[in-house]
């Protein structure tokens, strides 16, 4: 098991930089890093940045903004229905807004992009043949032709309370995702465990399966470690530094109602 | 004066090292500590000669604008002293030395100033109720090319220069040159697609100078968090 520190940790990254097997990155900067990141990417005429709605910061003004559903590109009056319908599924179920935002302009121009919660963003490059199963809501923005769908996580999710659908992104381009705290790249190739609440994300040639994390059923009604990804095959899985539900948990006995 | 802020951008404090006699003004409740030679005097920071009514009226305004009726002026005496300050929330914090042109503060972002800055709060009238930052904003003005003034933000501060036209989520809004004029509006197209967008509303800036931003809409994070709050009880 190796670990690597993604680059984005750093606080930084250079801009356009060659990636191995499918071309060349647009130009971004991703700043003030693990905890309040801020990603910055500059846009060249003909570029498209797709992001989660609400996530602007800021941006050029002669960049246009349309606000499109998240799903679904066919055309056609019933492929649009399907949409809306999937765009709800997506806002109920997977915790990622119904919408997107397209920004793109004739000229060169910057857009400035930040996700909601306290943590880190990664930037990845997807390329063609690659799934990256990504936690609902970490989805933050994309640029090339990104696709990104619902995946529903199976019954076990369900009882679980977490996980019950997760984003599947596919296609060839660049995908930036955020996560509560920093981010830890793990390296895997022989069975590895992480806790469900510090998943963000994994390659799509790993099976992934929820189990308790050990000692049985009182281990998980008492054990604090609830529900565990046990993760097998060769890969890639991001782990986050934070876990939102124990954030509540710590938050909620302090606030007198 | 020194200002040296450490343990940026997530939980920054700022270290300010006086030299005898030098004064600095701070937001009440900034103070984390000071050397003992330093003595603390409360005050309501009226304009110079404004006497007790302005002073009353001063601090009313910035009690209604979310900030506080009182700051303190911290004095070094009879040598060097140290007072160090925070911001109530997690995250960033700036020094900027003020232009003769004046600077903008969203209300509740000042933490000190030295004693030569002016700074007042302003009703931003019908904008102001619209833009998510409260219906005040602050002015700082000084003749001193000497003054410093540090502000606070949630999450990372980043410096943005404006050459023309940039358009800022109101959220995410903390600092800006009084050169520079703007309007609050839709982000989009339409009001419809702004308001699906889900960025609200923006600050569309035009002409010269800078604007500070901060990484994080202290908003947006409240209903974030707090949407998955177990709903209080009685």
């Amino acid at each position: 098991m190796q670990e690597h520190q993604p680059m984005a940790a750093h606080g930084g990254m250079p801009g356009a930089m060659p990636m191995a097997g499918g071309g060349a990155a647009v130009a971004h900067e991703i700043t003030h890093g693990p905890s309040f990141a801020l990603l910055r990417v500059d846009l060249q005429p003909g570029q498209t940045l797709v992001s989660e709605a609400g996530a602007m910061v800021a941006r050029s003004s002669h960049l246009k903004m349309d606000v499109k559903m998240s799903a679904g590109k066919k055309p056609g009056f019933f492929a649009a229905i399907f949409n809306i319908f999937i765009a709800f599924i997506r806002k109920i179920m997977g915790g990622e807004s119904f919408f997107v935002n397209h920004f793109h302009g004739g000229t060169p121009g910057s857009v400035w992009i930040a996700p909601q919660m306290a943590g880190e963003i990664t930037y990845r490059r997807i390329n063609p043949g690659e799934t990256l199963i990504l936690s609902s809501g970490a989805y933050l923005a994309s640029v090339g032709d990104i696709e990104v769908k619902l995946k529903f996580g199976g019954l076990k999710s369900i009882i679980a309370k977490e996980g019950a659908f997760m984003l599947k992104v596919t296609g060839s381009g660049d995908l930036w995702f955020n996560s509560y705290g920093g981010t830890t790249a793990v390296d895997i190739n022989a069975p590895f465990m992480i806790d469900n609440g510090h998943l963000v994300g994994y390659e799509g040639q790993l099976t992934m399966n929820l189990k308790s994390a050990g000692g049985g059923l009182l281990g998980f009604m008492a054990g604090g470690e609830g529900l565990v990804c046990e993760f097998n095959g060769t890969g890639r899985v991001y782990v986050q530094s934070r876990n939102t539900a124990s954030l509540i948990g710590w938050l909620t006995p302090m606030l007198h109602g | 004066m020194q200002i040296d802020i450490g343990y940026r951008p997530a939980h920054s404090m700022a270290k300010i090292s006086l030299n005898p006699g030098e004064q600095i003004l701070a937001e009440s409740g900034a103070m984390v500590g000071m050397s003992t030679n330093v003595s603390m005097t409360t005050g309501m920071q009226s304009k110079p000669g404004g006497g007790l009514l302005g002073g009353l009226m001063a601090g009313l305004k910035r009690a209604l604008a979310g900030e506080s009726w009182f700051r303190n002026t911290f004095t070094a005496n009879g040598g060097p002293g140290e007072v160090l300050l925070a911001h109530a929330m997690c995250g960033d914090m700036q020094v900027v030395q003020v232009p003769a042109t004046g600077l903008h503060l969203t209300s509740s972002s000042f933490i000190a100033s030295t004693p030569s800055v002016n700074i007042e709060t302003k009703l931003q009238g019908f904008k102001g109720f619209f833009s998510g930052e409260g219906a005040f904003v602050m002015q700082a003005n000084t003749q001193d090319p000497n003054s410093q003034l540090i502000f606070g933000a949630f999450g990372g501060v980043t410096e943005l220069v404006c050459d023309g036209n940039l358009v800022i989520d109101t959220g995410h809004l903390v600092a800006w040159d009084s050169t520079l004029t703007y309007k609050i509006g839709k982000s989009g197209g339409g009001w419809i697609a702004s308001f699906l967008s889900g960025e609200g509303l923006v600050c569309h800036f035009q002409g010269q100078g800078r604007i500070w931003i901060q990484s994080r809409n202290p908003v947006a994070y409240g209903q974030y968090v707090g949407g998955q709050l177990p709903p209080r009880k009685g």
